[in-house]
């Protein structure tokens, strides 16, 4: 009896496999939707934008450019105008109003280099970066004070007072020397040495008629 | 092997052997329900014996609607997932050659190798043929580089071409899987019973 009504039952099963599945998929057309959050998370965000670790400092800025460090890639997000008045060496102009086109992509989203973003101030670098970071791109960074502090740091270093440490003054000569590698002619330096040219005067040869029993002078 | 190796969960070095286990598993699975047997994967074709079609559609469904309810909940983020790029062309192509393959041997190549396991003489053939034509073709790759790296439509899939909302897709997808499955009932109802 219990076997031939599971018989009857397993004649079904088929239309029950293919309801369940049907049931199911209807079930998706169903749901309620909602929209999903795309990009990172804000928390995730937060955590970012709170990192130190996504400012540069000019003088680490600075350094990596002078060791024509290859995996850095500078990024102007200002308007071309100023781009053209100033900005860093091999700098890619993006403005922020281009920030979301289809060709700043191609230099933003890629993770080969460590983008820095850089404009007067750390303002609209930062929205730049809160911008990019929302479309999960990597390997951001922002310089601290922008071109203002690079201007006042490495371009014009201010000249430490006689009672500062020690550290402050190697500092201002490592910026000094930087300053000088980005094109700042200091009048001490321009002021060329007069250079001594050591004139060889040939020595007069005075024949001098040599006595006997005279030790043996130069010349022979 | 999905989230787990790259978070860490299962060490990277048991990937192999996970991938050997779950393949193990699967020519097990493949050979118990008869699919070594090139008469029932011929079957399809002559109207006998629908057990391929149901099969890889009843996967296909069952993946489906399994990864859109946990992408639903959360589970899985489906935009993560990897999808295979289509080279337009190239698997028209393909998919032609490989169904006359299909038809003439009676494997597809992934049952042929199950197929090798049991010791099946028309399988080793069709193996030995398949090595054949891995060989001609990389020795006549140059000529076929342009079609095989050509027609590029990016990592997309049917939902994005279409363009219909994914949910109505899989909602449609089913009733045509369930129409198959009826249709091909019917007509293995009215075809002559073969034993095989």
């Amino acid at each position: 009896m219990v076997n031939r009504k599971l018989a009857k039952l397993s004649k079904f099963r088929y239309a029950v496999l293919a309801a369940i599945l049907l049931i199911l998929s209807a079930g998706l057309v169903l749901l309620p939707k909602y929209e999903k959050h795309e990009g990172i998370n804000p928390e995730e965000l937060l955590s970012n934008a709170i990192s130190p670790e996504r400012y540069i400092t000019s003088d680490q800025l600075a350094n990596r450019i002078i060791n024509q460090d290859p995996s850095l890639l500078l990024i102007d997000v200002r308007t071309a105008e100023h781009y053209n008045n100033y900005s860093l060496l091999n700098a890619i102009n993006i403005p922020l109003k281009n920030l979301l086109d289809e060709e700043s992509k191609a230099y933003l989203y890629q993770d080969a280099y460590d983008i820095v973003l850089y404009s007067n101030d750390n303002f609209y670098a930062d929205q730049a970066w809160v911008l990019c970071n929302r479309l999960e791109y990597k390997n951001l960074y922002v310089l601290k004070g922008g071109i203002n502090n690079w201007f006042n740091t490495i371009i014009n270093p201010p000249k430490p007072t006689e009672n500062m440490p020690a550290e402050d003054f190697e500092l201002f000569s490592n910026r000094k020397a930087a300053s000088m590698f980005f094109g700042v002619a200091y009048p001490e330096q321009a002021k060329k040495k007069p250079v001594e040219v050591k004139k060889v005067i040939p020595k007069k040869i005075i024949p001098v008629k040599k006595k006997k029993k005279m030790p043996v002078e130069g010349g022979c | 092997m999905g989230p787990l190796i790259p978070n860490g969960v299962i060490p990277y070095e048991w990937n192999s052997i996970i991938a050997i286990i779950i393949g193990i598993a699967f020519g097990f699975v493949l050979e118990a329900s008869g699919f070594s047997s090139s008469r029932k994967l011929a079957g399809v074709f002559y109207g006998y014996d629908f057990a391929v079609l149901k099969v890889f559609f009843t996967a296909a469904l069952v993946a489906l609607i399994g990864i859109l309810y946990m992408d639903y909940l959360g589970y899985i983020d489906m935009s993560k997932l990897y999808v295979h790029p289509t080279y337009l062309w190239g698997a028209i192509i393909g998919g032609a050659v490989m169904g006359i393959g299909f038809v003439a041997g009676g494997f597809c190549p992934g049952t042929s190798l199950c197929a090798v396991a049991i010791g099946k003489i028309d399988a080793i053939i069709y193996v030995i043929g398949i090595m054949i034509g891995v060989f001609i073709f990389s020795e006549l790759y140059i000529l076929f580089q342009p079609i095989y790296e050509g027609y590029f439509e990016g990592n997309i899939t049917l939902m994005d071409s279409l363009g219909v909302n994914r949910y109505w897709f899989v909602f449609i997808f089913t009733i045509i899987a369930i129409i198959a499955f009826i249709v091909s009932d019917i007509i293995r109802k009215k075809q002559k019973k073969i034993f095989y």
